[in-house]
């Protein structure tokens, strides 16, 4: 039993503009793994992973996570369950105005007691904990800075440090890198890839580029307009896949 | 390709609802523009007949009149649609062009005025015999119409554009402003002759006013018959003391309460369901009901309530105060970045922890301008809200003036107040306003 995201004939119709967005999609997720959704923007990949943790309610299909049916959860188991689950976003969604401490520890909102919580009283534990997560992404010294005083990659890198303060089993990232340039596309990834290998924190990630996909990918599925098209292993597609992808007017874009 | 450009074509033309109901918005504009200008002319007529023609009677409009008062502007109406680029259709940004896209000749639109009367008269079988492409019935008889420019501006011909003055536009738009002048003036009762022959009579207020006596800037005026009146602050300092904390309570409270109500009047915070639909409508009903009633008419309504004096006003700036900082805190609400909310419910924050941590960081700067703001406008308020009762400084003020022809000097003692509220309320501007500047 090492399956441990199971996703049963998942589908969303978004009421407003009745558009299909995800059609009867099936797949299943491997502890460990590293799985790269790729697709045209529009083809359902950011739907997808909100409906994995009902940031998105499905309209049908199920959701299992580590055997608990996601799908059927109460409000307040799902608030458990989505403590296992780190996200991070593509336009990073920090609290601008505040510290950067302050949006790690938000990671962990999850975890404390709600009555603390208001008064802004994290255990010392937590606050020791965000500092070597800060740590982790390099970014220590800029813990007291307002978050948008940091450049793009340093508060993907926050984002990334608040995911870990979930201590996650699951690690989602939608397009983690589409606002960064190349170079710190990689060393966004790369902390990904640490992640992944070695915390054993299984990663989904959807990315717009087919080379940072087969780079950092063990897996990859393919959206088109809400339905998988491919499966399989990264060195799997081919140009004919690709165009059946992307489309015949697709050019190959390399992200070195 | 033929059938590929005529499709093309037939999508251009307006869809059936979209383009009947543009046409008709149209069309009711220059109807609601033509009635302006008959009532003006009927109220000048009036007027003038009344004063200059006929001493006595009153020009009304007679029974029989209404209809050619109605059918002469949707006349107006109609001529305006045929023969020039009337300003409702520029609203709309409607032209009529003839089939292939060029300007209609003067025939071509005499037809499509006189088939227009046809398509009125028999309005409901003109909708429902309107064909696909949604030609009415003048619209087929003259070969004409009436098309979204910015569908046809390929199209269209090419012309070099008149001066301004010289469109139709410009000229309907100098008629009306000039009329609106000329009505207003006489409405308003404008007389430059009082303003100009009257202003010597002010002169020893003038004087008075610059020569401000501050006796009774602190000590107690004896005048004052402070036994009798309870509610008159004992000197100008208590009086405006009592202003000054007027708006601050007022701020305060109306800030609290406003505070939690901004959330059930944002549209992001109360979800979709019909239940936070209600909420939300009866949230902005009440801002936007009670905003509308000024807070010195709700110092009547206080005044009555509680009695005249200072706490009548605080009540009467508290309620506008919710109202107006409810609708500005809730616009802000609604404005804020969605995604650290979402990032917060994907770790698992709780509702409560969502708006702690997600929305308020956001919105504090603004909300403390918006309250700061507000103490100045309730500072300006609580200067004249004794004018209905309310209390305050202004209670001086009103009752300097009563006493003038009683007391000699007061106009200087109004001078006074005048001068001491002046001062206050420019200093908290420019305070309020450093303070602004440095939140943001
Ligand atoms: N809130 C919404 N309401 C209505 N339609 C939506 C909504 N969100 C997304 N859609 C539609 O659902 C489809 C899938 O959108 P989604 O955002 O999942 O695509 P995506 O693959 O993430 O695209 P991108 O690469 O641009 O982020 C699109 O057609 C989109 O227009
Ligand atoms: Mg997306």
């Amino acid at each position: 039993m090492d399956e441990q995201l199971v996703i049963e004939h998942l589908s969303k119709v978004y009421e407003r503009g009745e558009v299909l967005a995800l059609n009867d999609v099936s797949f299943t997720v491997k502890k460990g793994e590293f799985l790269v959704v790729i697709g045209l923007s529009g083809s359902g990949k950011s739907t997808l992973l909100r409906c994995i943790n009902r940031l998105i309610e499905p309209t049908a299909g199920k959701v299992f996570f580590e055997g608990v049916d996601v799908t059927a959860a109460s409000s307040r188991e799902l608030l458990r369950i989505r403590r296992k689950m780190g996200m991070i976003f593509q336009q990073f969604n920090l609290v601008k105005r505040s510290s950067v401490l302050t949006n790690v520890l938000a990671g962990r909102l999850g975890y404390v007691n709600p009555w603390l919580s208001v008064i802004h009283k994290f255990p010392r534990e937590d606050i020791e904990l965000a500092f070597k997560n800060l740590d982790r992404v390099a970014i220590r010294d800029q813990a007291y800075k307002r978050a948008d005083e940091l450049s793009g990659g340093q508060q993907q890198r926050v984002g990334i440090a608040r995911a870990l303060m979930q201590e996650p089993d699951l690690l989602m990232a939608d397009e983690p890198v589409s606002a960064l340039d190349p170079a710190t596309s990689h060393s966004v990834m790369k902390y990904l890839e640490q992640m992944n290998q070695e915390d054993g924190v299984t990663v989904i990630t959807s990315l717009h580029f087919l080379s940072l996909a087969r780079r950092y990918g063990t897996r990859i599925l393919a959206l088109k307009d809400g339905e998988i098209v491919f499966e399989g292993l990264p060195s799997e597609i081919d140009e004919a896949r690709f165009k059946e992808i992307y489309g015949d007017e697709a050019e190959h874009v390399e992200v070195s | 390709m033929a059938t590929k450009q005529s499709t093309l074509r037939s999508v251009k033309r307006l869809n059936r609802f979209g383009a009947l109901k543009t046409r008709f918005g149209a069309f009711f504009v220059d109807w609601a523009l033509w009635g302006y200008v008959a009532y003006e002319i009927v109220y000048l007529l009036n007027r003038y007949w009344y004063t200059e023609i006929h001493f006595y009677g009153r020009l009304t409009v007679p029974a029989w009149g209404w209809p050619i008062v109605i059918i002469g502007t949707l006349e107006l109406a109609a001529i305006s649609h045929a023969f020039a680029n009337s300003i409702g259709l520029s609203l709309f940004g409607l032209t009529v062009l003839s089939q292939d896209y060029k300007y209609p000749t003067g025939i071509q639109r005499l037809r499509r005025y006189l088939w227009w009367h046809v398509s009125l008269l028999s309005l409901p079988i003109t909708l429902f015999s309107s064909d696909r492409k949604n030609k009415l019935l003048h619209d087929r008889m003259s070969d004409t119409g009436m098309f979204r420019i910015k569908d046809v501006k390929d199209e269209m011909p090419v012309t070099t554009p008149h001066a301004w003055y010289k469109t139709y536009r410009g000229m309907t738009g100098i008629l009306l402003i000039a009329l609106t002048i000329w009505v207003g003036w006489l409405v308003t009762q404008i007389s430059l002759s009082a303003l100009i022959d009257r202003a010597p009579k002010t002169a020893y207020m003038w004087k008075a006013l610059v020569t401000p006596d501050f006796t009774h800037m602190f000590a107690l005026d004896p005048e004052l018959a402070v036994n009798a009146n309870p509610d008159l602050p004992a000197s100008i300092f208590a009086g405006l003391l009592q202003s000054l904390f007027m708006a601050l309570l007022a701020t305060a409270l109306g800030g609290v309460v406003a505070f939690p109500l901004s959330f059930l009047g944002a549209r992001n915070m109360m979800g979709y369901s019909p239940m936070g639909w209600v909420v939300y409508w009866l949230m902005r009903g009440f801002f936007n009901i009670v905003r509308s009633i000024e807070s010195l008419l709700w110092g009547i309504v206080f005044a009555i309530w509680v009695g005249f004096g200072p706490f009548a006003g605080v009540l009467a700036l508290s309620v506008h105060t919710i109202a107006a900082l409810g609708k500005l805190y809730s616009e802000q609400v609604e404005g804020i970045d969605p995604g650290p909310l979402e990032a917060i419910r994907a770790a698992g924050g709780n509702r409560l922890q969502v708006i702690l941590y997600g929305v308020i960081p956001q919105i504090v700067p603004s909300f403390l301008a918006f309250t700061l703001y507000r103490w100045d406008i309730n500072l300006r308020m609580a200067t004249v809200i004794s004018l209905v009762g309310g209390g305050g400084i202004g209670r001086l003020l009103f009752y300097y003036k009563g006493q003038v022809g009683r007391l000699d000097n007061a106009w200087n003692q109004v001078a006074a107040v005048i001068a001491v509220i002046v001062v206050v309320v420019w200093f908290l501007d420019y305070l309020s306003g450093r303070v602004r500047e440095k939140i943001n």
